[in-house]
Formats: structure tokens, C-alpha cells, sequence
């Protein structure tokens, strides 16, 4: 458990805040989103320089070793500035997968590059269904003299194209395993898949014969205590960006005036606003109590993180979509951010499985509970 | 004539003009819709319910469908313009005789494409703040100001313009409204990007643009009842749900969302199946309110009722693009050219917006519907009555 203290972690949410209030405004968003990548390397250079790559990373192997709390924070602060680039892949997927596995021989090799942001690493889980679940894996393994060999496909492979190095969920005998394989190695053919939200970027990965090297301990118990936290980081994401836009269009709706008056004197929108700021405070609150389980293994966690898993993405796409009509015309121009955060919301909504998912998954917690 | 003449030469005209395997004119070397939009011109069929003297034939609306309904069997397009042609329905019911006979036939053949000058930076869902002015020199007017949002502008050859000719009377009583030729040097288009990836509206920036003295519809100053015909034909047309899909889009109009679900595989979801349900009765009630408010709605008067068709179209196409997105899962994370589906659904989930924020947004409709339609209390307006020059819209030196 993260023996990082409130202060410390409020600290480290202050300094990512600082940084991308200097380099990662609008502008630098868009720049990046236009860029091949799909990320700035001078930032993603910064943010490793934080620590902030390190943060699930053991103090064994050159990370901060903190968990669940303070990567919501950060993610709050990730998905304000619509943040591009593999943060989530590398610095949560990968790095926590790693860190929980047994393997020590491959965290000494991964953990201090993935640490310092001079390795990128994904972790391809999810087949051409896109559900996230372990029975949507589609990549099988098997062993071959002293190796193992990987077939099938992975998709919706978040930093896909930009990871050097794919962590690789597969079915091994009765249950799942992870693999650790080359992005360039023979085998395994990437395809980058255009994605809606350009700060995002997506692959399918078809393996063939691929070989792959296990990494020990990183099972279906490990992959499933990845998923919460990615879940959560996720969750801290969307609970940012909805208060963010949200902000936004307050903001909007207090200097824009129509009929002599700012439209937020008009009961329609002022209400539509307060309405809005019910589903801001909650993604908020759901996000950092998830957290919160999830680091001190709260016995309602499963509970706590589905509900930030659809509460949050809901509350971000909601909010998102709102605000464009809240800004009236101007909200239709590409030239507003409105649309970015709606084009992220979406995506979000996807990643690591959907709303309905997660809405079953919550029931399901509480009737074993009940 | 008889309904059964009537309908007898409309399928004879039609069967021996129209190709409806190929969804053409069998006799226009280009196939192309202005050749069809000349023929049906030519025949008359184009706005039955208009009088002779203007093209038309002077049908009674129980006559004119029977004539749309044979057009419709067959898929031929090229009726109805009488209901659908916001810029010509306008002209005919507030031109001069001369501009009529100019520019009537040139908008009904579709040789003419119009824009709507309404919308201007400080004057959106509050259009009769607008600052653009006209001033009258001779025989002409002289217009000076700037508009946004415009829709078209950079291809159209007439804009619809509103602007202000008296400064000292209250707001809705200083507004004219021109037919301006587009293509002139005192008017320069600057196209803005959209959500959507289109770029169909632009700034139009009006620099002494001069639009002739015979080109002012109604009376000047009586401009915003006029605005008010043809913002109900305006909101008609968006309520019967046009222009929902993406230019090349795979997907045609009539989106089947029980298609997709199946070819999705979760047509057996139980969520997803009422999901589906609502968006599609959603659909059909508005049809069906819009077939029974038609029939009671007299030509050419503007219907509050048709605001409600604007409403609930845009209720419809925001939850379409919902549950489509339900449909496709991850997928809709996509884009491009690769994933058809997808580019469709996200298109699809922005352009909602063109009809919940165009033509009045939905916010604006509920007003209109609330006060006009309920008769309600009017929202208390600041400076509604008084002259427009000392207003708050009007910044003081
Ligand atoms: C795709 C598209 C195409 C368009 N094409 C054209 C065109 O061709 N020609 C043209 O002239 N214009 C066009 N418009 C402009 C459109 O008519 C305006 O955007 C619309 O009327 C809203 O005005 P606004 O953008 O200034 O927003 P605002 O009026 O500033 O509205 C902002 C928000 O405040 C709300 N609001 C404002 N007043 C009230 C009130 N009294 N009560 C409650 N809520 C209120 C609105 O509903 C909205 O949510 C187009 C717009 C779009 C999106």
C-alpha cells in the first residue's frame, strides 16, 4: 500500500496541474493531436521527469510506489487538459500489470525505462468485440520447445501504435497469461485503427506464430487488479474532464448575453446547469471513494469501482454533450474545445468496457452483499 | 379536373419521364437533379398548391397530395416545393411582382441556391438584437455589418438577409428583409469549420454590399413578420428530419437501427431492444403529429405546431445517435473512411446539434411553444420597447 500522505499527494496533483497549465494548453493538445504520434515528446520527457510515470512503479525499480488514490488525482488532472498520449497504457496498464506479477526479472528490466518514459508499454487485453472481459480475449498461447508462440488478434489496443513494448493477454491452458512481446517483432502486425478522438490512439494486432515471453505471475488475478485500477484511473479522467467542462460552460453562461440579460439568467439554463453539477459532484465523489477502496481493499471496492466505472463515464458524456448546447453556435465550431472533450467522453465511454458493463457488474456486487 | 384525372396524368407525365429503376429523367443527358427540377417545373408539378400566374396550379392541398403521392410511388423527387422551398415559399408570399417573376423559376429549378442572413455574433437566439444595418441611397440599399452561422454562404447566389432601417423604434419594429445577390465585392465569405469535419457555414462580412430597391420583401421595417414565415418553413423542413446523414455516408437515410443491431449481433440484448423501440416510436410520432398538423395548417400560414416537430426531431436525432453508439460498443471509438460505421454514428451524434441549435435552439422552441402555442406568460424581456439605438445591444461610445 501507498505510504504517501494527503499533503504529498496534493503536492503532486499541484505540480502535473503547473505543468500542463504551461505546456499542455489547447493549443499543444491540438498540436499533438495532429501530429502522427499522437503525443508531444517533449512533454511526455516532463512528465516522466515528475515522477508521474513512475507513481505505481515499487521504489524498487525506480518509481514512487503510490496506488489508487494518487493516480485518480492525477488522471483528474490528465483528463482537464484533454492530455494526449500513452499515460494510461504505459504508466497505469503496464506499469501496475508488471508490478503485480511476480516476475522480478522482468520488472528490472521494464519497470525503470516504463519509469522514465524511455519505454512505452500497452497492454493488448481485449479482442474485435472490444468488451474488456476475459472471455473476449482473443489471443491464444502456446508453448513451443522452450518458448511460447501467441495467435490471434488483439484489438482496440490503446497506444498501439506508439508502445514499443506490448504486454500481450492471452489464453495459456485454462486461463489467462500475459506475454511480453516486441511491437516490431516477426510475427506481429500492427495495424493503427483511426480513432474519433485523435488524442487517443488505437490498434488491432493480428500475432502469427508470434513468440512470447511470459512474464511470471502476471494472471488472471493480476490482470483483474489492473483493470480496477485502470478503471479507477479512468474513472479520475472523466470525473476531471466533466468538472472541466463543465466549469467551462458556467463560465460561458454568465458572460454571454442574449435579450439583455447573460443566458444564464434564463431559468432553462440555469437549471440545465444546476442539474449538470449533481452529475459533476458525483463522478468526483465516485471516483475518489473507488480510489479510496480500492487502495485500502475496502470489502465494498467492486462495488465502488463500478459504479465509478459507469457513473463517471456517463457524467462525462453527458456533460460534454450538454455543453455544446449550452454554447449555441459556437459550440459547432471545430475552433471550440467543446467538441474535443466530447470526442474524449466517447472514446471513455468504451475503454475497458461499457456503461451497461459495469451498471450489471454493480448489481451483481451488491446482491452477493445483500 | 377530377382526382382521378389528375392522378391518371401525373403517373402517364411520370411513366413516360421518369426512370425509376435508375432514379432519373430518361430524357436529361446528365441525369442530374436540375435537369428533373426543369422538367417538373416545366410540367407544372413543381408547387401545385401556388396559383397559375405563379407557376403553380392552384390545387387544393387534398388535390396536390394525390399528385405527391404518385410522385412518391415511383420515388421521384421534384414536388412539393410549396411546402419545402423556404427561400421561393417567402418571395411568393412577400416579393415584388418583378423580383418574383426573376427569381422564382431560377430557385424552383434549383439554378439558384440561397443562404440565411440572420444570425450575427451578438444576435443568435436573440435575432432581433442585430446590429447589421441597411441605409437607404436611391434606388438601392446599402448594408454594412457582419453575420455567422451562415449556412451555404459560399456557394449561394442569394442570401436572405434581415438588417436594421430604423434605429428608433423598439427592436422587432426596425428590421427589414432583403433578398441580396450574393456574388458581389461588397461581400466577402469566410467559411468556418464545423464539429462535423464540413464546412458549411461561414462569416459573411458585408462591406457597403448593395442589394436593389425592388429586392425588400414586405414592408420595410414590417421585416420581422416576415422572418417569421420563413423561419416556419425553416423549422418545418427540420422537423421532417432533412439533411441527417453524413455526405457519402454507407448508411442510407431511412437508418435502420434493427439492421444494425443485427448486424451487430445484439438484436437479442433485452436493453438494447427498448432501447431501439423508444427511438423508433420516437421517430414515428413525429410523423404522425407532423401528418395531422399539416392537415390542419392553412398555406402558407406559420404553425406554432411545427416548432413541436423541430423539438421532437432533434429529441430523435440526438437518441438515435445514442443508441447506434449503444449498438456499435467499442467500435464508435473509430473514425474514417475504414470504419463506415462508425464515421456515420459519430457524424451523426454531432450533426444533432444542426438541429438543436440551427434554426432556433431547442431551448428558444420550448419558449415559442410555451408562450405561443400554451399562452403562457411571456419570459420578462429587458428593453424589449424601447428604441432600439438606446438598447444594451447597442454599445454606447
Ligand atoms: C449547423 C448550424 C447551421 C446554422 N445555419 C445558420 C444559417 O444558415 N443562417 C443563420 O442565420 N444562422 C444559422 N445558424 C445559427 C443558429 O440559428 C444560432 O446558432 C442559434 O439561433 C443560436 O444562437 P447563438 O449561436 O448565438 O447561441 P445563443 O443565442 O448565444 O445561445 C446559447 C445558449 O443559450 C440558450 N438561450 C439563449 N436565449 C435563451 C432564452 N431566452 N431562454 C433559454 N435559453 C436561452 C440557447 O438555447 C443556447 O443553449 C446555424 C447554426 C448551426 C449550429
Amino acid at each position: 500500500m501507498s505510504t504517501i500522505n494527503a499533503e504529498e499527494r496534493q503536492a503532486i496533483r499541484d505540480s502535473f496541474h503547473r505543468l500542463l497549465a504551461e505546456t499542455g494548453r489547447e493549443a499543444d493538445v491540438r498540436r499533438a493531436m495532429a501530429t502522427d504520434s499522437g503525443f508531444d515528446p517533449v512533454l511526455w520527457r516532463a512528465i516522466a521527469d515528475m515522477g508521474i510515470l513512475g507513481l505505481l512503479i515499487p521504489a524498487d525499480f525506480g518509481g514512487i510506489g503510490a496506488g489508487a488514490e494518487e493516480i485518480e488525482l492525477v488522471m483528474e488532472e490528465a483528463g482537464a487538459a484533454l492530455l494526449c498520449g500513452p499515460l494510461m497504457s504505459s504508466g497505469v496498464l503496464a506499469a501496475s500489470l508488471l508490478s503485480y506479477s511476480s516476475d522480478e526479472h522482468a520488472k528490472a528490466r521494464l519497470l525503470p525505462a516504463i519509469g522514465s518514459g524511455e519505454r512505452i508499454a500497452t497492454v493488448a487485453i481485449t479482442g474485435d468485440r472490444g468488451l474488456w472481459t476475459p472471455t473476449d480475449v482473443s489471443v491464444t498461447a502456446v508453448r513451443d520447445g522452450d518458448g511460447w508462440r501467441l495467435d490471434g488478434v488483439a484489438s482496440f489496443v490503446t497506444a498501439g501504435t506508439q508502445a514499443d513494448t506490448l504486454l500481450v493477454i492471452a489464453k495459456a491452458g485454462s486461463g489467462l497469461a500475459t506475454f511480453e512481446v516486441d511491437r516490431g517483432a516477426a510475427g506481429v502486425a500492427v495495424t493503427a485503427l483511426k480513432s474519433f478522438d485523435r488524442g487517443q490512439r488505437f490498434a488491432r494486432i493480428v500475432f502469427a506464430s508470434a513468440s512470447g515471453a511470459p512474464i511470471e505471475g502476471a494472471n488472471e488475478a493480476a490482470i483483474e487488479k489492473m483493470l480496477d485500477l485502470a478503471r479507477v484511473a479512468l474513472a479520475g479522467e472523466q470525473a476531471g474532464a466533466t468538472r472541466h467542462v463543465f466549469d467551462m460552460t458556467v463560465e460561458y453562461i454568465k458572460t454571454r448575453v442574449q435579450f439583455g440579460r447573460p443566458i444564464g439568467g434564463f431559468q432553462a439554463i440555469k437549471h440545465m446547469a444546476a442539474d449538470l453539477l449533481i452529475e459533476v459532484e458525483s463522478a468526483t465523489s465516485a471516483a475518489r471513494h473507488a480510489a479510496r477502496a480500492l487502495a485500502e481493499g475496502m470489502p465494498d471496492t467492486e462495488v465502488l469501482v463500478s459504479l465509478a466505472a459507469f457513473v463517471c463515464a456517463d457524467a462525462f458524456s453527458q456533460i460534454a454533450a450538454t455543453s455544446i448546447q449550452m454554447h449555441g453556435g459556437i459550440g459547432f465550431t471545430a475552433e471550440h474545445p467543446a467538441h474535443l472533450y466530447l470526442r474524449r467522453a466517447r472514446a471513455d465511454a468504451q475503454l475497458f468496457g461499457n456503461s451497461s458493463l459495469y451498471r450489471e457488474r454493480y448489481l451483481s456486487a451488491l446482491e452477493k452483499a445483500a | 379536373m377530377t382526382d382521378e384525372e389528375l392522378r391518371l396524368e401525373a403517373s402517364e407525365w411520370l411513366a413516360r419521364n421518369w426512370d425509376a429503376r435508375a432514379r432519373k429523367s430518361k430524357y436529361d443527358p446528365d441525369g442530374g437533379l436540375k435537369g428533373w427540377l426543369k422538367q417538373t417545373f416545366d410540367a407544372r408539378w413543381s408547387v401545385l398548391r401556388w396559383p397559375e400566374e405563379w407557376y403553380g396550379r392552384g390545387l387544393p392541398d387534398e388535390q396536390a397530395k394525390i399528385v405527391e403521392q404518385e410522385f412518391a410511388r415511383v420515388g421521384a423527387t421534384g414536388t412539393g416545393l410549396d411546402r419545402s422551398h423556404l427561400a421561393a415559399n417567402t418571395l411568393l408570399t412577400f416579393g415584388q411582382d418583378a423580383l418574383k417573376r426573376e427569381l422564382l423559376p431560377k430557385f424552383l429549378t434549383g439554378q439558384y441556391t440561397n443562404c440565411l442572413l440572420y444570425s450575427e455574433p451578438g444576435a443568435g437566439s436573440d435575432l432581433a438584437a442585430l446590429r447589421a444595418r441597411a441605409d437607404r441611397d436611391g434606388d438601392r440599399w446599402l448594408i454594412n455589418g457582419q453575420k455567422v452561422w451562415t449556412s451555404g454562404a459560399a456557394t449561394a447566389d442569394y442570401g436572405l438577409l434581415i438588417a436594421r432601417t430604423d434605429w428608433d423604434a423598439p427592436k422587432h419594429k426596425g428590421i427589414s428583409f432583403f433578398f441580396i445577390p450574393m456574388k458581389q465585392k461588397g461581400i466577402e465569405v469566410r467559411p468556418l469549420h464545423q464539429i462535423t469535419g464540413d464546412s458549411h457555414f461561414s462569416e459573411v462580412f458585408l462591406d457597403n454590399a448593395v442589394v436593389p430597391a425592388g429586392n425588400l420583401l414586405g414592408k420595410e421595417n414590417d421585416g420581422w413578420k416576415v422572418l417569421q414565415t420563413a423561419l416556419a418553413y425553416e423549422r418545418l423542413v427540420m422537423g421532417e428530419g432533412a439533411g441527417e446523414r453524413r455526405q457519402g455516408s454507407s448508411i442510407d437515410n431511412k437508418i435502420s437501427l434493427i439492421a444494425m443491431a443485427r448486424e451487430a449481433g445484439c438484436i437479442d440484448d433485452p436493453c438494447i431492444r427498448q432501447d431501439i423501440a423508444r427511438a423508433l416510436a420516437y421517430r414515428q410520432l413525429n410523423a404522425l403529429n407532423l401528418q395531422r398538423a399539416k392537415a390542419e395548417m392553412a398555406q402558407g400560414t406559420s404553425s406554432p405546431i411545427m416548432s413541436l416537430g423541430k423539438l421532437a426531431m432533434s429529441r430523435i436525432l440526438h437518441e438515435d445517435a445514442r443508441v447506434m453508439t449503444t449498438i456499435l460498443g467499442a467500435s464508435s471509438v473509430l473514425d474514417g473512411a475504414e470504419h463506415p460505421r462508425a464515421a456515420d454514428v459519430n457524424y451523426r451524434a454531432f450533426n444533432a446539434y444542426m438541429t438543436s441549435i440551427g434554426g432556433g435552439t431547442d431551448q428558444i422552441q420550448r419558449n415559442i411553444i410555451g408562450e405561443r402555442v400554451l399562452g403562457l406568460p411571456r419570459e420578462v424581456e429587458l428593453n424589449r420597447d424601447l428604441p432600439f439605438r438606446e438598447s444594451l445591444a447597442v454599445p454606447k461610445s
